[in-house]
């Protein structure tokens, strides 16, 4: 009786344990899995008309996660001045943010009021439904002269962000470098541009005059875009469609030259290890490398001609996109800001992206009242209205300015296709494969269009 | 009366310690609880159904999950790639951990050091020492290129990661290697020092060479350490992400399986898929960890 009495009481005790462990982990899967947003916002039908806004709760706080570092304190503080909402600025790199963007909304937890929409995960944002649609704060319509890119960040007439900046495409090229190797006028036709990289090569001026960032990373699919938008076409139709499989296809010219460009030395054989910004800071700004075909706007001022990290002050140059016959047109890829379906205070996320994309505000951001006010890395101002109050104190603004008028989004019309993610890894991948010899430019082209079949089936 | 208020009196401290351990052990239970076994039933459950943001709703798929995967030419390349870095890494760490652990075994001024000096690659991250290998094999201006060329190995400059698949594996695995090898010398350290010296003087005694003493005494009293060891090694291979992501992106010639499961989770947002591929690299773990056990781990009583 004793050892049975004693038995059942030792069982009792681990079936209590382990009752009370499966109700914690209940508990805590519950608070994992459960919405944080509500509290003091209010909701997003409060507006009343477009453009009006709802006003921010006085010492609440917001929380930006973004991939840019935080613009000085000084001038976060005249936000919380003018709104009384407090600003808390979380720097994480992009690849780092893209993932706790995904992990954070597919658990429905609360991460951030207001963080990065990139222009390539608007299709996939717009299909998850992970960000608030600003159309009923903004009047998007009465702002797209003003921000040519705004349009960008809209799937299925939802605008899911607002431009947090403007970026576009551009052609750089060293002067000084290309003028050493007797290239007197800028070229403004591919064939031009690669008969002048070659005399650049010949004349040994610099081994390698041409950067491609080959990594396996996104930078060298939107290289190829730029280039295949060069040859005069694009990579997807309106319908999704591959159109670079023919061989006389722009997209499939493209992606040639690229490799051919590796392979024949036009790019150095270390590329294929460098990511875009690597490519700009540490091929370009070292003045190993003459030309960056598809650069960034915005990198003569915030690197080439920074003497702290670039030995190419003063040498580089914007020059216009050679195309196919004549200049070629700009591909946009801008950041953006949106609001994620769990923040917390939609109300005070709304009035920082009013104050941030404000024409005085994104003017400053890239250095409208001098250096100390700028946000470190800042592109170009969303704003064309912006870029007008730079002329004369930035380099090249002028130039960039009718650039940003003229460019063009990646997929016109529809957007960033839902699997936008799973097609620019086809392309890197396989661009980076066909680089590195382990796959022909046929077999690139072949499975990077195996791989549309497949996400437009699945999707 | 008193008979009866003694017997409850000790009953009640009886009754408290019975479920003193139970309490004492709850916080861990529940911790481990939390962060192991609930994940590892949500991602065996998860792994049959397609979980999928970009396809909703979450639904039963069977073994279509598994079935994507084993027709998906990057993940067949990857475990492949990662056959590779286990192989080079578990081989690796415990060759140099049991040289490591033989130097260290001998009575010295300089232990402590040598000690110390071992264990920091151990005691860094594992993005700061692919950073740091990033310089070395830097095509361009990189140590590697440099000494090969000044002892005249090369003549030029070579692009070490990202061409050739093979030797990108190797080079990315070594800089694990020198990550994970110092635990690997603990754990035979540790089997080392547990051999009773009087197996050595008794041998010595009928002749033995120091060779002969190694292979007869040493390498058979420490194989419960060096499968440890070996075990330790196997999972951190088989884990392997962050050096191949700091030193060869998401290049598929050197991707490994854990690189493979972050992009169809993460880049394509397939967590169904990713689930599927976590269970299979874990029943690899369990696996390969009982096959070294098998063949390795011998029970040694002194």
């Amino acid at each position: 009786m004793r050892r049975g009495r004693l038995s059942t009481q030792g069982r009792a005790a681990p079936v209590l344990l382990a009752l009370v462990t499966l109700v914690v982990i209940a508990v805590l899967a519950a608070a994992c899995g459960s919405s944080t947003s509500g509290g003091s916002s209010p909701s997003p039908s409060a507006s009343a008309a477009v453009g009006v806004l709802p006003s921010p709760t006085p010492g609440s706080s917001i929380t930006v996660v973004y991939h840019y570092p935080a613009p000085p304190k000084a001038v976060l503080a005249q936000f919380t001045a003018l709104t009384g909402v407090k600003v808390n600025w979380v720097e994480v790199g992009w690849d780092n943010l893209q993932t706790k963007i995904a992990a954070a909304a597919t658990s429905n937890t609360y991460f951030a009021d207001l963080t990065d929409v990139d222009w390539s995960k608007v299709g996939q944002y717009y299909k998850t439904k992970w960000f608030t649609p600003l159309n009923q704060y903004f009047d998007v319509a009465a702002l797209k002269t003003d921000m040519p890119q705004i349009d960008t960040f809209a799937s299925n007439n939802q605008q899911l962000a607002m431009p947090f900046d403007s970026s576009f495409t551009v052609s750089t090229l060293n002067t000084k470098i290309s003028k050493a190797a007797g290239v007197t006028a800028t070229p403004t036709t591919l064939t031009g541009y690669t008969n002048a990289l070659n005399q650049i090569k010949t004349k040994g001026t610099v081994p390698n005059p041409l950067d491609i960032p080959f990594a396996a990373a996104e930078g060298l699919s939107t290289y190829w875009y730029q280039t295949t938008a060069a040859f005069g076409g694009q990579v997807l139709d309106a319908n999704y469609n591959p159109l670079f499989t023919q061989p006389s296809s722009p997209g499939y010219k493209a992606l040639q030259w690229m490799v051919n460009a590796y392979k024949t030395g036009l790019v150095p054989k270390a590329n294929i290890g460098v990511t875009d910004y690597q490519g700009f800071t540490s091929e370009m700004a070292q003045g190993r490398v003459a030309s960056v075909f598809s650069d960034y706007a915005g990198t003569v001022g915030s690197v080439y001609n920074v003497p702290s990290t670039s030995k190419v002050v003063g040498q580089v140059q914007y020059v216009p996109t050679p195309g196919a016959s004549g200049p070629a047109q700009n591909l946009a890829n801008p950041d953006g800001i949106g609001i994620p379906v769990t923040a917390k205070n939609v109300a005070g996320a709304l009035a920082f992206i009013k104050w941030f994309t404000d024409t005085q505000q994104q003017a400053v951001w890239a250095g409208l009242k001098g250096p100390s006010d700028v946000i470190s890395g800042f592109p170009l101002p969303a704003r064309v209205s912006s870029l007008q109050l730079l002329t004369g104190k930035v380099a090249g603004a002028a130039e960039l300015t009718s650039l940003l008028k003229t460019s063009r989004a990646v997929f016109p019309g529809p957007g960033a296709p839902p699997w936008y993610s799973q097609f620019s890894n086809a392309v890197y991948t396989n661009i980076h494969q066909a680089a590195a010899g382990a796959e022909t430019v046929q077999q690139a082209v072949t499975n990077i269009a195996s791989q549309v079949t497949q996400l437009k089936a699945g999707s | 009366m008193s008979g009866e208020s003694i017997t409850a009196g000790r009953k009640r401290p009886r009754k408290r310690g019975r479920f003193l351990p139970y309490i004492l052990l709850s916080p861990l239970v529940v911790f481990i609880g939390a962060l192991a076994l609930y994940p590892t039933i949500v991602t065996t459950v998860q792994a049959f159904f397609t979980v999928n943001p970009l396809n909703p709703p979450t639904r039963f798929a069977g073994l279509a999950n598994f079935r994507a995967l084993w027709h998906n030419p990057f993940v067949r390349q990857s475990a492949a790639n990662t056959v590779l870095y286990i192989v080079v890494g578990v081989g690796l760490s415990t060759l140099f951990g049991l040289v490591i652990a033989l130097v260290l075994q001998r009575r010295s001024h300089w232990r402590g050091i040598i000690l110390a000096l071992v264990v920091l690659p151990w005691a860094l991250p594992a993005v700061v020492e692919a950073v740091i290998w990033g310089w070395i094999y830097d095509p361009t201006f990189g140590v590697l290129n440099s000494v090969l060329k000044s002892l005249g190995v090369i003549n030029t400059y070579h692009v070490w990661v990202g061409i050739g698949r093979v030797v990108s594996i190797v080079l990315i695995e070594l800089v694990q290697v020198w990550q994970i090898t110092p635990l690997a010398a603990l754990l035979i350290l540790a089997a080392l020092q547990s051999i009773p010296q009087e197996l050595y003087e008794a041998a010595r005694v009928d002749g033995a060479g120091r060779w002969e003493m190694f292979k007869r005494i040493t390498l058979p009293l420490i194989r419960p350490g060096l499968a440890v060891a070996m075990v330790e090694s196997l999972i951190l291979t088989l884990n392997v992400f962050d050096q191949v992501y700091v030193l060869n992106g998401f290049a598929p010639g050197g991707a490994s399986i854990m690189l493979q499961t972050y992009q169809i989770s993460f880049n394509n947002l397939n967590f169904g898929q990713g689930y599927a591929l976590s269970l299979l690299a874990t029943f690899a773990t369990m696996l390969l960890s009982l096959l070294i056990l098998a063949v390795v781990y011998r029970r040694v009583e002194f």
